[in-house]
């Protein structure tokens, strides 16, 4: 772990001087936080309408993913010293005014409205070597300002990390906000664009991205025997998977090839994981065992399939090799372990284990090991989903109550809260990156 | 319409297996053994002697847990109903002997109404995962199911679901109402009305 911090560091900071490296704030347990200043836009154009809000939601919305990502302490804006006159570009601001409260980097940016498009102009200055390090000019509508605040985000982790940042990315989850049913649902990260998939009121579960990010895999009681349905998010167009010869469906995920399905049925007291294909056509059972098999998720190669079983006589994580049907089994301490996922990047499994009477996140290597605790068990933290990136893990957690969704580093540094809804928001699942 | 029909075709129904087979629905209540008695005590909802005021409720289970929620009633067996809960120890779905007890209860009802067809319920506490406590709960209906059919009752009768951890009879932390959730249940059908 300790070399796997380091290579991030490593790589954060080379885009920088060696000086920024040695000021950056130390948190936590080998992270750094750079400090960094984002200014309210400037209003380009003649249509002042909606100036106020464009100026500092897009700026508020770019300060929520730079703080979301762990990598940056933005600071505060009633600290800034600038006068209003100052320019966006190179020549037409001083970095002495942002030197001076402690910014080494520095967001700027400007925004023109016409009828309902917005163009939004956004430049990453080096405050310690006035260099201008990333200028992007990005056309969209004006109500999805946020999301061009977000892809402009995952630039600026690009220039830090080397790797774009995921905050041009939705989560589905499930939430009974609305009442005593359990709906599922999608919005960004900062909760903004959230839609609701389903309104059947029953109980829906289990929601996964297709990997192109235009469907949602979800599992339903809606026609009263659970199974799955294929949601498109944008024509809302639907297809029901029905199990041939009886059984439900409790869950799938597709394939990182958006080929395949594995899914869990149930039939006859006996879960087991099947492959589909992506109508829904059974292509061939996976697991023979008569115990419960349930959770199934993909490696990024798309050859092995983790998963959890109670053949041992505790539920445990599995790991499926597809060509094969040869399962291993991956963990042994602990006697409740399940709701596995694979990271991205194939190195390491995230999973839900019990310890006591709560629930943790933990990871461990995909070959093994020694497992690592992520979450306190003062209260319960369960469901995580990797980012499309690797790098943070979504899950939910009963800590503040109620079940909110949450966001932490792979690591387990900086966990923050995503949403509130006043229900219990769980099963988060992330979607691959969007245009 | 149909709605109506389907009353009427249940209320006919309920009188018959009344009619029929009063020892039958006395049995679990007259053996007031440890068995009956600790099955009974986490399903009963204060509601207690309903039953007695007309025969006709004598075969009411409560409609299915889904249908419950749907019009936000509580999972819950009434104190009236002939087939009672059987409860789960957690993680498991093997039968406990109290389980078996009221299984056998369940059985002797189900052979004197042969006519009854019956969805037997998995449920599971919240804690753990959704979809393994669906696969638990799944379990849990057909350890119920595979018990009645050793007993003589028809496995045709007897069809399973699981809610897994979803439909809840409590909400509180702690033991006293998880093992209230850790059941099977016992929902007549009303699809199938014969006469």
């Amino acid at each position: 772990m300790r070399i796997i911090i380091l290579a991030m560091l490593c790589i954060w900071v080379s885009p920088w001087t060696a000086h920024a490296a040695v000021t950056g704030e130390i948190v936590g347990q080998g992270g750094q936080r750079f400090p960094i200043a984002v200014s309210p836009l400037k209003n380009l154009g003649a249509n002042s309408g909606d100036s106020a809000r464009l100026s500092t939601g897009i700026a508020d919305a770019m300060v929520h993913d730079l703080e979301l990502s762990g990598w940056f302490r933005v600071l505060d804006r009633s600290a800034y010293l600038e006068n209003a006159q100052s320019g966006i570009t190179l020549g037409t601001f001083d970095f002495k005014d942002w030197a001076t409260i402690g910014a080494e980097g520095l967001v700027k940016g400007g925004f023109s409205v016409q009828g309902d498009e917005i163009t939004v102009e956004l430049r990453l200055f080096d405050v310690y070597q006035n260099k201008e390090r990333i200028g992007k000019r990005y056309t969209g509508r004006v109500r999805d300002f946020r999301r061009i605040a977000h892809k402009f985000v995952d630039e600026v982790i690009n220039q830090f990390t080397g790797i774009p940042g995921v905050f041009n990315t939705r989560i589905a989850y499930v939430s009974n906000s609305g009442g005593r049913f359990k709906e599922i649902y999608v919005s960004h990260l900062d909760g903004s664009e959230k839609f609701q998939v389903t309104d059947n009121h029953t109980i829906n579960l289990s929601p996964a991205w297709s990997p192109d990010g235009r469907s949602v895999l979800y599992s339903s009681f809606k026609e009263r025997n659970q199974t799955l349905f294929l949601f498109e998010l944008f024509s809302g167009k639907e297809i029901k998977f029905m199990p041939r010869g009886g059984g439900r469906y409790l869950g799938g995920k597709f394939s990182p090839d958006g080929q395949s399905i594995v899914a869990t049925l149930e039939s006859g007291g006996n879960t087991n994981l099947y492959l589909l294909d992506r109508s829904g056509n059974v292509v061939r059972r996976l697991t023979q065992d008569p115990g419960i098999e349930v959770s199934p998720a993909w490696s990024p190669d798309g050859k092995q399939v983790v998963y959890v079983s109670d053949r041992s006589g505790s539920p445990q994580v599995y790991i499926l090799d597809v060509a094969s049907g040869k399962s291993r089994r991956l963990t042994y301490s602990g006697s409740y372990n399940t709701s596995p996922d694979w990271s991205p990047r194939g190195d390491r499994i995230v999973y839900t284990g019990r310890v006591g009477s709560r629930f943790a996140i933990f990871t461990i290597s995909a070959d093994g090991g020694e497992p690592r605790k992520l979450t306190a068990e003062s209260s319960d933290s369960e469901d995580p989903a990797w980012s499309p990136d690797g790098r943070f893990i979504a899950f939910s957690s009963n800590r503040a109550g109620k079940y909110h969704l949450y966001v932490m580093q792979m690591s387990g540094d900086n966990q923050r809260r995503l949403t509130g809804s006043g229900g219990d928001d769980t099963k988060p699942h992330w979607s691959p990156r969007l245009d | 319409m149909q709605f109506l029909y389907r009353i009427s075709c249940y209320f006919a129904l309920s009188l018959l297996l009344a009619a029929c087979a009063p020892s039958a629905t006395q049995k679990p209540d007259s053996k007031a053994g440890a068995g009956a008695g600790s099955a009974q005590a986490p399903g009963a909802d204060g509601r207690a002697g309903e039953g007695s005021r007309g025969g006709a409720k004598e075969s009411n289970t409560g409609a299915s847990s889904l249908k419950g929620l749907q019009e936000g009633k509580p999972p819950i067996t009434p104190a009236s109903s002939p087939l009672k809960d059987v409860f789960f120890d957690y993680d498991r779905y093997d039968l406990s002997a109290d389980a078996r007890t009221v299984l056998r209860a369940n059985a002797d009802w189900l052979k004197s109404n042969p006519n009854a067809r019956v969805e037997i319920e998995g449920h599971c506490d919240d804690r753990g995962t959704n979809e393994y406590n669906l696969a638990l709960g799944a379990k849990r209906a057909q350890s119920a199911r595979e018990y009645l059919a050793t007993l003589g009752v028809a496995p045709a009768r007897l069809s399973t679901i699981s809610y897994g951890e979803e439909i809840p009879v409590c909400k509180e932390e702690g033991e006293g109402c998880w093992k209230q959730n850790r059941r099977a249940r016992f929902v007549l059908l009303q699809d199938r009305p014969t006469s």
